[in-house]
């Protein structure tokens, strides 16, 4: 069996990390939330993980910070940014840095999902479940 | 107004409004500077003609006495004459035409002398003498006659008519003498009176001189230090119109009525000013509000998105949670968007007795996207029991938003913006210390923060007029604001406002009427 996508989502707002956790876990994916930039800094330094998503602004320390402390440890980690409409220039300042990409809030599950797909393929992992929307309603 | 116009002079406390003042002001009876002027002037010349006058018939009076007494004079001499003769008469003998002569010109004078002598002497005094004058005249007469006759010089008659002759004749010398003496001391008194008549004209002239010049600067200059007092008041932006003080109407109510014209002039201009900088300073919050939105949005479109997606997996638990965080991500929303609108509603300028803590609070939460936005820490000291404040809540949230956007502006991410509440050391009044450590102000520009669009930001970024407003609104509150910086160090910024009375001892609801004593210590000329 292959082995699963580690991916970890570092937002502020709680309720962003409790609904992508079981979006992301029913695509195959091993999922940790955190919503405190320090813990989730934290635990990448115990863990490598293979996708790490994270809203730019954040009260303590901001995405492009956690960005650099990511790539830096684990430079092959694909990092995904969530921005907020007015931080857009901050998020082109993300890629230049080594962002794999940004999605701007608000966002579906579903276009996270796609963005961590092409995550996925770039890293090498053939199975992750594009269509896990179809076992909608 | 109109109907009862005793609401007037002694005006109500409140302000009344522009057009009923004007009103009132050109219902007045018209009494112009000129008017009075040509009054104090027309008092003098009055008084200098009644001199003039007085003088002049007093003068003609004395002339007259004059010439009386010089009458008088030749009078006593006639008679004198006259009796000289008539003594030779007796001892030498001769004749009697001298003495005839003599007592016709006497008569003559006394007829001339009769009406001016009538103002000195009493008249029977003067008949007795015309007695005399009469009897002696008939008794030369008559010895003129005896004369004639060629009676003896030593008859029995003779000695009769001289003891006669010599009573009449003394009695018409002592008269004609007491006549020239009364009429002298008459002149005289007439002279004494002249002589003190300049002094007492001079005193005269000074009291009237004070009083005239009392009254006339009491007119001009009372009108001109209120009209002075006003221009500071409308400096210090307080716009209140003049009301009438006096029953008339002059120059100055004219000038008064222009005035007030011009402060609704600039009343109206600064509505503009504080609406455009409110508009501007919207326009930023909204950005920020944009910002915000996104999260609760964000959070919605989440929950909704998964909650369809498992709908037939999800325990009842999960799915209650799910609708339970919808609701509230969406009174989320609600609020934001709510804090901006009432920020951004046009309302009447109200005042009503304020908490400054929610004050402060409201206008934080406002800003509260772009404090998120600028990773600036942002501390709020407001202590308990801080005395109220009177004012429009809207136009102060507008002031420290303002300050507040400012200091965000001036520091960088990381950097710190206090907020914090407190009694002044002016008594009487509350202040908001609103500090950051951000970049400060350079001593050059210092002077300039205040002035209407000045600015240091790039275009669209800043107006210019948030402190001018600020100040403005701050003002009109009866407060002041002051600023303390430098480069490097940050900078300080503290509205000062006249905190609001005990209920019930308050009798001046828009604060007290004095600004803070020292009113510009720290912002520089
Ligand atoms: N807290 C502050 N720190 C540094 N400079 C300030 C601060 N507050 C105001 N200023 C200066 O005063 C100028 C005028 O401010 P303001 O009247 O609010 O207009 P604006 O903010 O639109 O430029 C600003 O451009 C800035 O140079
Ligand atoms: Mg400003």
């Amino acid at each position: 069996m292959q082995e699963r996508l580690q991916v970890l989502v570092l937002d502020d707002e709680p309720i962003v990390g409790k609904r992508l956790q079981p979006a992301l876990a029913k695509v195959g994916c091993d999922v940790e939330v955190f919503d405190a930039p320090g813990q989730a800094l934290q635990r990448v330094g115990e863990k490598r993980f293979d996708i790490v998503v994270t809203d730019i602004r954040m009260e303590d320390i901001d995405g492009i910070e956690v960005l650099e402390k990511v790539l830096e440890r684990w430079p092959k980690t694909k990092v995904i940014m969530i921005t907020g409409y007015a931080t857009v220039e901050v998020a082109r300042e993300a890629i230049a840095k080594g962002a794999f990409d940004f999605i701007a809030k608000p966002f579906k599950p579903q276009e996270l999902r796609d963005v961590i797909a092409r995550a996925a393929e770039a890293l090498g992992f053939a199975g992750v479940d594009r269509a896990a929307a179809d076992d909608s309603v | 107004m109109a109907d009862h116009p005793a609401a007037f002079p002694d005006a109500a406390p409140e302000a009344p409004d522009a057009s009923s003042v004007e009103r009132a002001f050109l219902k007045r009876p018209s009494f112009g500077i000129r008017a009075r002027l040509a009054l104090g002037f027309l008092s003098f010349i009055v008084f200098a003609i009644a001199v003039t006058v007085g003088a002049w018939i007093m003068l003609s009076r004395l002339e007259r006495r004059l010439r009386f007494l010089e009458v008088a004079d030749r009078y006593t001499m006639e008679i004198q004459q006259a009796r000289r003769f008539e003594k030779n008469y007796f001892l030498y003998g001769g004749n009697l035409q001298d003495v005839q002569d003599h007592i016709a010109n006497a008569r003559r004078l006394l007829i001339a002398v009769a009406p001016d002598a009538a103002e000195v002497v009493a008249s029977a005094e003067l008949g007795r003498m015309r007695d005399h004058l009469g009897r002696y005249e008939t008794l030369i007469a008559r010895l003129v006659a005896r004369d004639g006759a060629h009676a003896p010089a030593d008859g029995a008659e003779r000695p009769a008519i001289e003891a006669e002759l010599r009573d009449h004749g003394s009695q018409m010398v002592a008269f004609a003498l007491e006549l020239a003496e009364k009429e002298r001391a008459s002149v005289n008194a007439t002279l004494a009176l002249f002589k003190r008549l300049p002094v007492a004209f001079l005193a005269f002239l000074l009291v009237f001189s004070v009083v005239v010049a009392n009254f006339l600067a009491r007119q001009i200059v009372g009108p001109l230090s209120r009209l002075m007092a006003t221009t500071q008041r409308i400096a210090g932006g307080d716009f209140t119109p003049l009301t009438p003080l006096r029953w008339y109407r002059d120059e100055f109510s004219t000038f008064s009525v222009a005035l007030n014209t011009m402060m609704r002039e600039l009343a109206h201009r600064q509505e503009v000013l504080v609406q455009s900088h409110k508009l501007s300073a919207i326009g930023t919050l909204t950005s920020g509000v944009a910002h915000e939105l996104n999260n609760p949005i964000n959070n919605i479109t989440l929950t909704a998105e998964m909650l369809k997606e498992d709908y037939g997996s999800l325990a009842d638990e999960e799915r209650l949670d799910m609708v339970n965080d919808l609701v509230v991500q969406g009174a989320r929303a609600q609020k934001i968007v709510r804090n901006l609108l009432d920020f951004a509603r046009e309302g009447e300028i109200t005042t009503e007795r304020l908490d400054l803590a929610k004050v402060l609070r409201g206008a934080a939460s406002l800003a509260a996207n772009q404090i998120k936005l600028s990773g600036a820490k942002i501390a709020i000291d407001v202590p308990p029991n801080l005395p109220a404040i009177h004012g429009d809540r809207q136009s102060l949230s507008q002031v420290f938003v303002n300050l507040l956007l400012n200091a965000l502006d001036a520091v960088g991410k990381g950097g710190h913006v206090s907020i914090a509440a407190g009694t002044s050391r002016e008594p009487g009044y509350v202040q908001v210390v609103i500090s950051d450590d951000g970049c400060g102000i350079p001593a050059h520009v210092l002077p300039k923060v205040f002035d209407p669009f000045f600015t240091t930001k790039s275009r669209g970024k800043g107006t210019g007029l948030g402190l001018s407003v600020s100040l403005g609104i701050v003002r009109q509150h009866g407060g002041d604001i002051r600023v303390e910086s430098a480069p490097g160090r940050g900078s300080t910024f503290t509205v000062l406002l006249p905190a609001a009375m005990v209920p019930g001892l308050s009798e001046n609801d828009a604060g007290p009427a004095t600004r803070p004593s020292a009113s510009k210590p720290s912002r520089p000329a």
